[in-house]
């Protein structure tokens, strides 16, 4: 091959590069705004949410939400930052304690405000660890996962501000495919002993 | 004995894929690989409580940190990369001291120096998990906050906390820029992504509509029966608009069809073209264009046509016909440059404006002391490059020989599409194919068409079909969806840049 068709063979790979690059550059751009803005697939990696979610399952995040001014409200499956370490650790767990109220942790009961929290999600006997109390301030949350026993959550490392929050978990996608529902806590919250 | 030279068959690209397929594969599998590498890393904790043991018990350490007023961090001495944040009106620093450290310690004890003497103004706190039995923090003087953890383990992780009010770091201009720019809400940037571009296109409408009436064409009051210049109808499509188009490529293969260059035979199921004479004097461009359709076998058959756009992603011989179209109308005087050179000049200001776009967008996802939300005004920027890059190609650039010229050929225009019939003379067909190249370039073929629909039509010998008693509509029904197909997928070949 003489050097004028080295050349152009040079040239024409650097077009197929340019084809190729041009559909993958604007494809990644688009994948990236979706994945950074709106939503988001990941991996759920530990047991802390079991038995509503489990290790390894493939779920989708909504992270439109919490850019609205709505806060998250209580039952939320939720992404959050862990607060010692913003950028590192990111964590799966549900919103149990809202901005303003009281929540106490007493013979393996949660109470907001004094009344006792009944989650139909979960079974009635579970070990909640020792007796104990926050206040919530404003933009204060309190998250734990639904592995109870087992869960690295807002009674190990305190509140945790909206700013925190990433993004809504709505679905569950492989191996099962189903929508997260947030609870209706309205009717069951029921006055305590 | 002379070698009998066998006709070359249709290679198929890469280890017998098309280059057109394999590049659509190609971009699917690595889009594929790399959502599912992403989708992998993209791992959020269901984090559950770990009873870390006390494997090895190392010496108790004592971290020292200290803030400067400027907000500069420093651990032992040494600066560190961590950063205050600003938090409304606060300056937070949230410092992870120990990470799973693979030892465990009975005692770790972190000393913050802070400025001004202001510890008793700052709010502090210990974050500590997997496996702490205690974790606390007091202010020990004015200037010294103190943590502590005890029963740490190996697979601990220990973050201090400091919320400074505004007045006790003094931050450098710049980081307080880049702080109030990370404290921006979400629709400021949304609302910079769409300014950027929307004003890039507000100003290039402008300066176009100012370049169009600066070289504004005089549009001829009176029509013009004939073509002012016998020049090649791909001329006369680029100085109308300015780029080589799968307009001026059809309109070139009918013009050679007409001087018996070529034959295009309409077959029930696609379509063939034929060699005809052998012209001497041919143009450039247009020798390039029938070695394009043409092989070494005297007919192009559809198949080996459509194999040979699939075959290819780009084709040199087609820009080659490009730049030869542009350069003989660059060289007749109808442009101040060459309006080929000039696109590439804007397609590379506008490329190099994209790939600092490129790199400020993945830059500010993946940095993490960049705001991720500043990925949006690098859309912004990208958009806005994109635009001066394509808009540029309608920059009016006619010399004033070139405007005079299309000004004639606008006369020309009016007489095609004039909508009264043509009067009925013995050379009235051969006049249709004369003038039809022109009007597919100048964009009135059908109005062309539409002039001669109530005489009985009769078929140029350059169009061979099958069937019989064609009027002139199943003609056009016949010839324009071929000569289209190749004009498109023959555009469409061009090597970057040559667009």
């Amino acid at each position: 091959m003489n050097e004028r068709g080295l050349i152009a063979k040079i040239l024409y790979g650097g077009g197929m590069f340019f084809d190729i690059g041009k559909w993958l550059i604007l494809i990644v751009i688009v994948l990236a705004i979706i994945n950074s803005f709106w939503i988001s697939i990941f991996i759920v990696d530990g047991i802390s949410m079991e038995p509503n979610l489990h290790d390894n399952e493939l779920a989708l995040m909504n992270k439109t939400h919490y850019r609205k001014e709505e806060p998250p409200v209580r039952g939320e499956v939720v992404v959050l930052s862990y607060p010692g370490d913003p950028k590192g650790k990111r964590y799966v767990k549900r919103v149990i304690g809202l901005p303003g109220e009281t929540l106490t942790i007493k013979n393996n009961k949660i109470y907001i405000n004094n009344e006792v929290l009944k989650e139909p999600y979960l079974s009635n006997e579970l070990e909640l660890g020792k007796n104990e109390s926050w206040m919530l301030g404003v933009s204060q949350f309190f998250v734990m996962g639904d592995n109870r026993q087992f869960s690295n959550d807002s009674r190990v490392f305190g509140v945790v501000e909206q700013r925190f929050f990433i993004g809504e978990v709505t679905n569950v996608l492989v191996p099962r495919f189903i929508a997260i529902e947030i609870p209706n806590y309205v009717n069951i919250l029921v006055s305590g002993s | 004995m002379a070698k009998k030279s066998q006709p070359k068959s249709v290679k198929k690209g890469f280890f017998g894929f098309y280059f057109r397929k394999l590049s659509f594969f190609a971009v699917l599998m690595l889009i594929l690989v790399i959502a599912w590498a992403y989708i992998t890393s993209n791992q959020f904790g269901a984090d559950a409580l770990s009873s870390a043991e006390l494997i090895a018990l190392g010496e108790n350490p004592k971290v020292q940190v200290s803030i400067s007023e400027d907000g500069d961090i420093a651990v032992g001495g040494e600066r560190s990369s961590d950063k205050l944040v600003s938090v409304e009106n606060d300056d937070e620093l949230r410092m992870v001291i120990l990470d799973r450290p693979g030892t465990s310690y009975n005692l770790v004890s972190i000393e913050l120096s802070v400025p001004n003497s202001s510890a008793r103004r700052v709010e502090h706190e210990i974050l500590a998990i997997h496996g702490v039995d205690e974790a606390s923090s007091h202010v020990r003087d004015s200037s010294t906050i103190v943590y502590e953890a005890l029963g740490v383990s190996s697979q601990s992780s220990i973050t201090i906390v400091a919320k400074f009010p505004s007045g006790i770091i003094s931050h450098p201009i710049y980081k307080k820029l880049l702080n109030d720019l990370a404290s921006l809400e979400f629709s400021y940037w949304l609302a910079l992504a769409i300014f950027l571009p929307a004003v890039t296109t507000i100003y290039m409408l402008i300066f176009l509509a100012f370049q169009r009436r600066l070289h504004k064409v005089d549009i001829p009051e009176k029509e013009s029966s004939s073509p002012p210049m016998a020049i090649p109808p791909a001329i006369v499509g680029v100085l109308f608009r300015q780029k080589v188009g799968a307009r001026e490529i059809a309109a070139t293969l009918i013009d050679l069809a007409r001087r018996k260059n070529v034959v295009i035979l309409d077959r029930e199921r696609g379509f063939a073209f034929g060699k005809g004479k052998f012209d001497k004097r041919l143009l450039g461009y247009e020798k390039t264009l029938l070695s394009k359709v043409f092989q070494e076998k005297m007919t192009a058959e559809r198949l080996e046509v459509e194999k040979r756009i699939a075959n290819h992603l780009y084709s040199k011989k087609m820009s080659v016909v490009s730049a030869g179209i542009h350069a003989i109308a660059t060289r007749m005087g109808y442009f101040r440059q060459n309006p080929f050179r000039l696109h590439i000049r804007y397609r590379l200001i506008g490329l190099s404006a994209f790939l600092i776009g490129l790199l400020g967008f993945f830059a500010s996802l993946m940095i993490d002391s960049l705001p991720e939300v500043s990925a949006l005004f690098w859309l912004g920027m990208m958009a806005s490059a994109l635009i001066i890059a394509f808009t540029a190609g309608n920059i009016p650039l006619r010399s004033e020989i070139g405007k005079e010229a299309l000004s004639n050929w606008l006369a020309f225009k009016k007489y095609l599409s004039n909508p009264e019939p043509i009067p009925f003379s013995n050379k009235i067909f051969e006049t249709f194919g004369e003038h039809l190249p022109y009007a597919i370039v100048l964009g009135c073929e059908s109005a062309w068409v539409n002039r001669f629909k109530e005489h009985n039509f009769v078929m140029p010998t350059w169009f061979i079909t099958e069937k019989e008693g064609l009027g002139i509509d199943d003609f056009c029904l016949s010839l324009f969806p071929i000569i289209s197909y190749v004009g498109r997928s023959f555009a469409a070949l061009r090597e970057p840049g040559f667009e």
